[in-house]
């Protein structure tokens, strides 16, 4: 399958590229208040409104620290949208399937951690508010 | 004067006496026939007149003869005062007139050896008081060459001291003199020296304005290579803005050929292609910013190296115009030092020279006072001299008083006319 791979707390991570709506650059994220500090704020793009993550502080607690400007991976899968902001993009890359650890290995022996959006969205909701 | 000497008179006696004798004849002839008896009266006579006659003239002559017997005999007691009366008109009245003559001039003799007596004594006191005085002047003027001896003495030590002084002065001087002429000839080597720095800092002065007008000429591409560098940068930017947006373009395409499925996978592979495309773009964007950042700093070092030294060329450029100021300010300090240190040492050669001339005087003033101390010595000695002959003087002139007195007392013993 094509895995869409980048980094974030660390990691490398993957989604599924049928998941992927769009990379955005020079995105004009609105704050919004009491939200969990994760939660970068709001991305309006296309006629969608993104809720945009900060990806490293939402799975390690560890803030993005990349001088470069944010790319916003868009997510969109079940009238859900949500906007991904990574530590670094590495791009795409075919992939078998994952193993029961949800760890796959690239060809050049990278291990990469999948993601599936629907579980993001609940870490997320798991969240209280002004975490 | 008719004079009749005592021959003539005893002629004429006897010629008297012959006739008185041939009228006794004549007479005793007439008495007696007798010629024996007649020329007995007769010789009788002519004796008895003989006598006669001859006891008259003897005792006339006795009697005149002792009358200058006592008149010499009174004269050698010392009675002057006697005239000689003059009796007769004979050879003896010649006798009479020396005498009285004699008499005269033995009296005027007195007279005169009585009036040198007394000049002799009145000399003799009028002597002693001089020679008192000139005893009294001996002592005043020994005192004096004394004084004079000591005074020259001490001025001739004085002098001699001050010669030394002089001496020792005019060594100094003549070492200023020197230390002047080497002062002097170093000042002149100093403004030479100072001469040659101002024209040598000058020089590096118009050779640090060729340097940084180089500098500046030089600078100039190094300033443009940054206005270039700049430029690139930003052209850098314009790439690396380009390969990103080309890279997040390839990923969205990448995205939407894996939608395509099958049917996008060809495109994938381009947009993947494009995307390492951008990414090796990018990364080249970036090894060329980091190329260019170097170049950029380099730039910047050897700009700003360029400035310091421009700066430090500036602040080198008014050093040395204060050098050249300062080089100046010396030559104008050292030339007026030369001038000065000229003058002292004309002035010093000068003031030698009149020390000299004053030690001359000094050493002519030396000798003159030994001179004077010699000289007062000698005075001394002659005053002491002078003293002996004049106490030999005092002793002559008692002498002489003694045998004026003498004299006194042998005219004393004359009297001339009835004193």
């Amino acid at each position: 399958m094509d895995c869409f791979v980048f980094e974030a707390a660390g990691k490398h991570l993957g989604i599924e590229a049928r998941y992927i709506y769009r990379i955005a650059d020079e995105a004009r994220v609105v704050p919004v208040p009491l939200l969990p500090s994760c939660h970068v704020g709001v991305f309006y793009y296309r006629g969608d409104l993104f809720d945009v993550i900060d990806a490293g502080q939402l799975l390690g607690n560890e803030a993005r620290i990349s001088n470069e400007p944010p790319y916003v991976i868009l997510l969109k899968w079940d009238q859900k949208s949500l906007g991904l902001i990574p530590e670094r993009i590495v791009g795409m890359t075919w992939v078998e399937e994952e193993n029961s650890h949800g760890m796959i290995f690239t060809k050049e022996g990278l291990a990469i951690h999948m993601m599936i959006p629907e579980n993001i969205w609940k870490r997320l909701s798991e969240l209280p508010y002004g975490h | 004067m008719n004079r009749t000497s005592i021959k003539n008179k005893l002629i004429l006696s006897f010629l008297a006496l012959l006739l008185i004798v041939m009228v006794v004849i004549g007479a005793a002839q007439q008495i007696t026939d007798n010629v024996i008896t007649s020329l007995g009266i007769s010789a009788a006579l002519a004796l008895a007149a003989g006598i006669i006659f001859g006891g008259i003239f003897s005792r006339s002559i006795l009697r005149r003869l002792n009358s200058l017997s006592s008149a010499a005999k009174e004269i050698s007691r010392g009675d002057l005062s006697r005239e000689i009366a003059f009796l007769s008109r004979d050879e003896i009245r010649d006798l009479e007139e020396v005498f009285a003559a004699m008499v005269k001039d033995l009296r005027e003799i007195i007279s005169e050896i009585h009036d040198v007596s007394t000049q002799i004594e009145e000399t003799g006191r009028h002597l002693s008081v001089q020679v008192e005085k000139v005893l009294a002047s001996s002592r005043e003027i020994d005192e004096s060459a004394l004084a004079i001896a000591k005074g020259s003495e001490a001025q001739s030590l004085i002098v001699q001291k001050t010669s030394v002084v002089l001496d020792r002065g005019l060594e100094q001087m003549d070492e200023a003199a020197r230390h002047s002429a080497q002062t002097a000839s170093k000042t002149n080597d100093a403004l030479k020296k100072t001469e040659t720095g101002e024209a040598k800092a000058r020089e590096t002065l118009r050779y640090l304005e060729d340097v940084l007008k180089q500098m500046v000429e030089n600078a100039e591409p190094i300033y443009r290579l940054s206005e270039k560098v700049e430029k690139i940068k930003m052209v850098m930017s314009v790439i690396e803005e380009l390969s990103q947006k080309t890279d997040l373009l390839s990923l969205n395409a990448s995205i939407e050929a894996t939608r395509a499925g099958e049917m996008g996978k060809g495109f994938a592979l381009v947009a993947n292609e494009i995307r390492n495309m951008a990414e090796n773009s990018r990364n080249s964007s970036h090894q060329i910013r980091a190329i260019v950042d170097d170049i950029f700093k380099d730039n910047r070092a050897v700009t700003l190296a360029l400035k310091k030294s421009e700066e430090d060329i500036n602040r080198g450029r008014k050093v040395i115009h204060g050098i050249v100021g300062t080089f100046g300010e010396m030559l104008s300090g050292v030339k007026e030092i030369s001038t000065e240190v000229q003058e002292v040492g004309v002035i010093t050669r000068r003031q030698a020279k009149e020390m000299r001339g004053l030690l001359h005087q000094f050493q002519e003033l030396s000798r003159l006072a030994q001179e004077n101390f010699v000289s007062t010595q000698k005075t001394t000695i002659g005053t002491k001299n002078q003293k002996e002959e004049i106490m030999e003087i005092v002793k002559e002139a008692a002498s002489l008083n003694v045998l004026s007195q003498k004299m006194m007392e042998t005219q004393r013993r004359f009297r001339l006319r009835g004193t």
